[in-house]
């Protein structure tokens, strides 16, 4: 019943177009179509403009398997993602859990709102204010030498650990945020069945809790790896020149160099990566939403 | 005002064939109940006469005027949903002069009409609450206003009762009916509930599969149904299965059931009698069963169910258990596994050709 | 259960120092920006320099008010559109709508590096090119799906039967839209739009790329300023932007719960 109901009330696809259409346009025209046009650009020897010569060619991919630098970096990048995505997890997941789980009420939805409320504001400003804390004589350095009896020098400023910190400061409310969504999920009801029935706390949370999140952990992960992987401003302010990755390369490419064939190119293979990856994960993140 | 006519009215949805080949009348201020399990096509149809939904083939006239293609806005009808679907950012009086506003109608006979409306579904008071202030009751009845108000030629009502709880349905099973008499507008309802059909309405349309099955008022149906279905889906009904004799059938075993009302069918002809479970006359061997029943069956009791001022026995007879229940007279009680003898007149059988 | 007590009592004490994880660096450039040290010496000398000076920073007040523009244009033309197509997703049936709003998903999921130089690539391709006119159009799209997404899932809570109920009391299309199914969409659009603006105005990737000299939006001007070097001049814009990213979104809680609908 409840179907037929659904079918006879339902219109086709005529009434719908005027309301689609200009939507859909618009991420053709910003979207779809660049993305196509990226893939055709790369397989060009220079920009189709007027006057100048271009010409198909493989050239661009073939610089990228034939200089082992590009794959080091496309590697370097992808441990980056790793390594802030565990971090977030380590680090998410335990709040998501206290969140879930042990606060109630008004306070669970006011500190909920402020764990993720950073990650709705201005990203290049909060990696920008980490600066602050991280340099020579900054805040850490500072507050850290007061304390301590003896004298020591922190000087996190454009190192690898500095990248690490404002990634993980920046993505880390993602983790939050899905986690949470599931473990709220979760019936307590669940947890107690799985106390009477004389498992310990640790059981529980090995065998029935974190089982059950794994869609929210997933989602997590892949939503976090995935623009990581892409990064190049974050390194950039707080790597300085260690913070040399994947995404600054292609950076370069379109703002340094102006070599965009090649920018091209690179730019696809880290969409090819990142398609597969969330193509793996897209069922999981179909169970999260 | 206006009567209804659906003729030879069609729909599929893909393979599904929800409505086949349906034609029925509803005339001019009758109360109508289309009943049916579910997935048999009574909402289909209900949809098509308001005009949510066009059927594939087919017509249906309100008022005589012929409306297949017409869209429900411009069909002047009402309609109470099942869930009532009160506008919830609007308030009660706002709600029902939806559709006087929406004719452009002015605002001054607006508030006049409104509040008639109101007062009619006695809740003249409460035209600035908002609806999720309201019992299920009282939205129950801001819906049936908002429904009349624009004065349509034909109400149309979607299990309207289905949400409400049992006491509350029965008060609103009266009310209903009262103010369809009041205003004498032609009514039909969707119900899957026989109880209520069987109380509310001048005549019911059984629906089954997407085809009409039975209609007519609701006494003519239980006492004469034309069909296994009929007899079993509105009221209880016990079916036996045999060969037509030319005044009943002849059981597999040579029983013969005399059956006073039904279609005259063929001797030898495949056939069935269904008798309800009332009308049989239960006793043990010794007592004697009433004149008129020419109809007598051997069994023994498998289960009683004591009901309060009825129970209801069940008898194995056959490989068959028939149904009956009798009424709380104070009367010896008849114990499990005891032999009975069951009786009952003719006039209580009625023939039903084998569908 | 002592143990219990004390296990919600570490996991109280966690949140208060995840909190203070992801505040302090925001509070401390808040604080660095009052001070009168630009080399951010210690104690704190309290000043309001850095914010009058930035009145003096013509380039900085520029590429402000080409930010509020274009996010107030977005939030506008991304609003509309979006809210026209969630309807038309949520009314009407057919082959490929499961496509339609798998499509949704690409803008938000793909890292704004590749997003931002393929816009560059086809931009320039075309003939747009670079300027305000590039990055409104990138703007809108990334902005889009955001719209869409928020507003289906309020449409989500919306009965069907109430549209049928105003059609079967003689409403239009228009009139049941209008009276009927906007108000009560509303809290969705507002959140829809509110995410548009706050899209549009953190933006910082996808503006780079489709930046010019003189046409610019504020977070691509600190990003150069921090290049060239720490000021508290930028400091202090950046602390704006922080109160007004945050504040936005405040308001778009209200809106729209982002621990779904309980």
């Amino acid at each position: 019943m409840a179907d037929q109901h659904a079918i006879g009330s339902r219109r086709g696809l005529k009434p719908a177009l005027p309301l689609l259409l200009p939507a859909y346009l618009w991420l053709t025209v910003a979207i779809f179509l660049p993305l196509s046009a990226m893939v055709f650009f790369s397989f060009m020897t220079d920009l189709p403009l007027a006057g100048r010569e271009w010409a198909f060619t493989l050239d661009n991919y073939a610089a990228f398997f034939s200089q082992s630098l590009y794959l080091t970096l496309l590697l370097a990048s992808l441990r980056l993602g790793l390594e802030v995505t565990l971090w977030c997890v380590v680090i998410g997941y335990p709040a998501a859990y206290v969140l879930a789980k042990v606060l109630k009420g008004r306070s669970r939805e006011a500190i909920f709102l402020l764990v993720i409320l950073p990650f709705w504001s201005n990203g290049l400003v909060r990696i920008f204010s980490w600066a602050m804390v991280l340099r020579e004589g900054g805040i850490l350095d500072t507050a850290l030498n007061a304390v301590l009896p003896f004298k020591i020098n922190i000087d996190l400023m454009y190192s690898y650990p500095a990248v690490i910190i404002g990634l993980v400061h920046s993505y880390v409310p993602y983790m939050v945020l899905t986690c949470y969504l599931t473990l709220q999920a979760i019936d307590d009801s669940l947890i107690e069945a799985g106390r009477s029935l004389g498992a310990s706390r640790r059981q529980v949370l090995w065998r029935v809790i974190i089982p059950l999140s794994m869609p929210g952990l997933i989602a997590g992960a892949a939503l976090i790896f995935v623009p990581v992987v892409g990064s190049f401003m974050e390194p950039r302010i707080l790597g300085g020149r260690t913070g040399t990755f994947y995404g600054t390369v292609i950076e370069d490419q379109f703002v340094a160099v102006f070599n965009w064939p090649l920018g091209a190119a690179l730019s696809f293979i880290l969409l090819a990566v990142v398609l597969v990856i969330l193509a793996v994960a897209s069922p999981m993140l179909k169970r999260a939403a | 005002m206006a009567g209804v006519q659906v003729a030879n009215v069609s729909r599929s949805f893909g393979a599904h064939r929800a409505l086949d080949n349906v034609s029925i009348d509803f005339a001019d201020g009758g109360f109508y109940a289309l009943l049916g399990p579910s997935g048999s096509g009574k909402t289909t149809l209900l949809r098509q006469i308001a005009g949510f939904d066009f059927p594939d083939t087919g017509r249906i006239a309100i008022g005589g005027e012929s409306v297949e293609r017409v869209p429900v806005e411009k069909r002047r009808i009402g309609m109470v949903f099942q869930n009532y679907a009160l506008f919830p950012n609007m308030s009660v009086a706002d709600n029902v002069a939806f559709g006087l506003s929406v004719r452009g109608e002015p605002k001054a006979s607006i508030a006049a009409e409104v509040q008639r409306a109101l007062d009619l579904v006695q809740l003249g008071k409460l035209g600035g609450r908002r609806p999720h202030q309201l019992s299920g009751g009282q939205r129950q009845r801001v819906a049936l206003a908002r429904a009349i108000v624009t004065k349509p030629r034909v109400l149309l009502l979607d299990e309207p009762l289905g949400a409400l709880d049992k006491a509350l349905r029965v008060d609103m099973q009266i009310e209903l009916k009262r103010i369809q008499r009041e205003i004498g507008i032609t009514t039909i309802f969707v119900t899957h509930d026989q109880e209520e059909a069987l109380t509310m309405s001048d005549r019911i349309g059984i629906l089954r599969d997407g085809r009409l099955v039975q209609e007519g008022p609701p006494e003519e149906i239980y006492d004469r149904p034309q069909s296994e279905f009929a007899a079993t889906f509105l009221g209880d009904a016990n079916i036996f299965r045999g060969d037509a004799t030319g005044n009943g059938i002849r059981l597999p075993d040579g029983t013969t059931i005399a059956a006073a009302s039904g279609p005259s069918l063929a001797a030898g002809a495949r056939a069935s009698c269904a008798v309800r479970p009332e009308r049989i006359q239960i006793s043990t061997g010794a007592a004697k069963p009433d004149a008129d029943n020419a109809n007598t069956l051997k069994g023994q009791v498998s289960k009683r169910i004591f009901a309060g001022n009825n129970s209801t026995y069940f008898v194995d007879r056959d490989g068959q258990t028939l149904k009956v229940i009798v009424q709380n007279t104070g009367a010896e009680r008849l114990a499990e596994g005891q032999p009975v003898v069951l009786s009952w007149s003719p006039d209580s059988t009625v023939l039903i050709a084998a569908g | 259960m002592a143990t219990t007590r004390i296990l919600e009592w570490l996991g109280r004490c966690y949140i208060v120092l995840l909190l203070g994880f992801l505040y302090l660096p925001i509070i401390i450039m808040a604080l660095m920006s009052f001070n009168a040290s630009p080399f951010y010496q210690l104690p704190l000398e309290w000043t309001t320099d850095w914010y009058a000076s930035l009145w003096q920073n013509d380039q900085l007040i520029a590429a402000t008010w080409n930010s509020i523009e274009i996010a107030v244009i977005t939030t506008v033309i991304a609003t509309v559109l979006g809210s026209a197509a969630s309807l038309a997703l949520y009314r009407c049936d057919f082959p490929g709508k499961k496509v339609l709003q798998a499509l949704l998903f690409p803008p938000i999921a793909i890292p704004w590096l590749i997003t931002g130089t393929a816009m560059l690539i086809f931009f320039f391709g075309i003939g747009i090119g670079r300027g305000l006119v590039a990055i409104l159009l990138g703007h809108v799209a990334l902005a889009l799906p955001y719209v869409l997404v928020v507003v289906s899932a309020r449409l989500q809570t919306f009965a069907p039967e109430l549209e049928e109920a105003a059609r079967s009391l003689g409403a239009n299309q228009w009139q049941v839209t209008n009276r009927v199914t906007l108000p009560w969409i509303m809290p969705g659009v507002i959140a829809g739009g509110l995410f548009a603006f706050a899209v549009s105005f953190d933006q910082f990737v996808v503006s780079y790329f489709l930046s010019t000299p003189g046409q610019t939006t504020l977070p691509v001007e600190i990003y150069a300023a921090i290049r060239k070097g720490f000021t508290p001049e930028i400091n202090a814009v950046s602390t704006i932007i922080i109160v007004v990213s945050m504040a936005l979104m405040l308001l778009t809680a209200r809106f729209f719960k982002f621990g779904g609908e309980k």
